[in-house]
């Protein structure tokens, strides 16, 4: 009983000047979306558990928040945006490719606390049905817009590529276990850890100092010439190519200031085949925005649909924003109108006209002197005709 | 400006010890002062004494952009960060200790611990049934009086250990004290952070 009116931890009631400015967030991003040639898409909150379960590692089974059906079979509420689509683009979309823009929450079954939620708001697009460099280069430029649109002023975009990663532990011979592991050291910069793990799993010297490169390689573009000395498997090679021809198409647009490098993040959601990025803020100890190319997801689901897309998080932008000193102060009512009884009809009619003018109004719902009290912006009073 | 969160204590002395030898201006930290947050002269760092375990927490958050923790600790948060350097101080060892036939028990081991996630973890990987039993000090003080088969805990010279008739059994992982730093901020702040990295790295060879 002492929990009625409380709410569980990490999901949160919005309101005030925070869900006003989230609104405001929203409408930037939609104008940007619709123009940029994406549709909306609003996927199912509910799943079957299978559908997830079928996924692999790609959302671990401990984070899945669960309920079950009449029936006992087993639901969970959305984990991830980007699965969903991709199993509404394999199930229902006709073939050929579609561009889609979603709002939506996803929810994680974790500790909560400080920047980690449990119901995550997200803003983000899709492109599904394409490949290549010009394909991953236009999805980065549209999120540096994204990150513009929202009004953050300093921010990078950080940019990876699995495929450099992989193809340097082709040659060591790893097993899937061990390769995890390697990859979370890796991916924690942490070279003394990864040095261990690879001696431990009998890996060859040039591997061992190729993979002990990664943790370094990140910064500027430079990154991506010094990443040739260590890529000395084909697909690495492969890899770093696309990064180059991605990052000339990127510097050919004009975005070459927002761009880094970073060859050691391999990020731990499992679904992502080839170019990963993230939006980085000032003030802010994690990423606002979150993307890759995941080519393979669809395959569960039997179709082949290459895609690339990107989320943006909301309320850590709207944080950003905040102690970036970039939120201003959202607007009120500009006017309000007061009656006396007797005038309402009046009252109303202007009411109607001012609204239909694109003004932000009220109508007080009390009568005359009592309706002033408090009164937001502008008042404009109405008195009882006389007759 | 660079924030650091340091561990308060012995600790803390010995990664101030080793910033002054990377250049870091650390004679704030000197001042004999209850403020919590302190700044070098020149503005160029910032410090946060806190709880060693909670230094994770501080960089993970982003309120602190680098971070020094012993591995242990490390290990049992599991938190977002980037590990940079190891700092070779504060060494020691995560061992399973107790009686010699503590780990023999059956059917299940009971485990005294404060690194209660981390217990968990070593014991699964170890394919052994165990039942972790959280303490928070004088861990020893456990099998010695039948509450626990084995202790998992930091062991630096084992004298405790055997001052109460107890031996180290396993040696499960080396630790020592890393510098740590938050993910946006290496990058945000490379051009500050890095060259402190090198210098402390040559300070530590």
């Amino acid at each position: 009983m002492a929990d009625i009116g409380r709410l569980p931890a990490g999901v949160q009631d919005i309101y005030g000047a925070e869900c006003a400015h989230l609104q405001r967030l929203r409408e930037k991003l939609t104008r940007l979306f619709e123009t940029g040639g994406y549709s909306p898409v609003r996927a199912a909150t509910l799943e079957y558990y299978d559908t997830y379960a079928r996924i692999g590692n790609a959302v671990p089974q401990e984070r899945l928040f669960k309920l079950s059906d009449t029936d006992g079979k087993l639901l969970v509420l959305r984990p991830d945006v980007t699965l969903a689509i991709s199993r509404i683009a394999a199930t229902k979309l006709p073939a050929g490719g579609a561009r889609l823009y979603y709002f939506a929450d996803k929810w994680d079954l974790r500790e909560a606390g400080g920047i980690w939620g449990r119901e995550v708001y997200q803003a983000g697009v899709e492109r599904l049905g394409e490949e290549g460099a010009f394909s991953d280069a236009q999805t980065i430029a549209f999120a540096i817009e994204c990150l513009k649109a929202v009004g953050l002023e300093h921010f990078v975009v950080d940019i990876g590529h699995v495929g450099f990663f992989k193809g340097l532990l082709q040659e060591c011979g790893l097993n899937d276990a061990e390769a995890e592991e390697v990859r979370s050291f890796v991916n924690g910069k942490d070279s003394f850890g990864a040095e261990r793990a690879l001696r431990k799993a009998g890996a060859t010297a040039a591997a061992i100092n190729a993979v002990l490169a990664l943790p370094t390689l990140f910064g500027g573009a430079e990154v991506l010439e010094r990443a040739e000395e260590v890529s000395h498997t084909p697909s690495s090679r492969l890899a770093l190519a696309h990064l180059k021809e991605i990052y000339v198409l990127l510097a050919d647009m004009g975005y070459a200031e927002y761009l880094r490098f970073d060859l050691g993040a391999v990020k731990s959601l499992s679904y992502y085949s080839g170019v990963i990025f993230s939006g980085l803020t000032e003030k802010l100890g994690a990423p606002v925005l979150s993307g890759g190319r995941y080519d393979r997801l669809a395959d569960d689901f039997g179709k082949n649909i290459p895609a690339v897309g990107f989320a943006l998080g909301l309320k850590r932008i709207l944080t950003a924003l905040g102690r970036q000193g970039f939120l201003a102060v959202p607007q009120g009512v500009e006017i309000t109108i007061v009656c006396e009884r007797g005038a309402e009809g009046r009252a109303y009619r202007e009411y109607k006209k001012l609204t239909d003018e694109g003004k932000r109004v009220c109508l007080c719902a009390r009568y005359g002197e009592e309706g002033k009290k408090g009164a937001e912006g502008r008042v404009v009073y109405f008195a009882k005709e006389e007759t | 400006m660079i924030t650091f969160a340091l561990p308060k204590g012995r600790l803390g002395e010995e990664c101030a010890a080793l910033l002054a030898r990377a250049g870091v201006d650390v004679s704030a930290l000197e001042e004999d002062t209850r403020r919590l947050v302190l700044e070098s002269a020149d503005k160029r760092y910032g410090f946060f004494l806190v709880k060693p375990a909670d230094v994770p927490v501080y960089v993970e958050q982003g309120v602190a952009d680098l971070g020094v923790a012993g591995k242990d600790t490390l290990l049992e948060e599991d938190r977002q960060l980037y590990e940079l350097l190891d700092l070779k101080i504060g060494a020691c060892s995560l061992c399973i200790a107790g009686y010699e036939r503590g780990l023999n028990a059956r059917p299940l081991v009971r485990v005294a611990t404060k690194y209660v996630k981390t217990a968990k973890r070593v014991f699964a990987e170890r394919g052994e049934e165990a039942e972790i039993i959280p303490l928070h000090g004088s861990i020893e003080l456990a099998p010695v009086t039948g509450l626990s088969d084995v202790i998992f805990d930091v062991v630096q010279t084992g004298s405790t250990l055997r001052a109460n008739g107890l031996a180290v059994l396993e040696e499960v992982f080396p630790v020592s004290a890393r510098l740590v730093a938050n993910k946006v901020s290496l990058k945000l702040k490379s051009q500050e952070i890095l060259p402190l990295v090198g210098r402390l790295r040559e300070a530590l060879s």
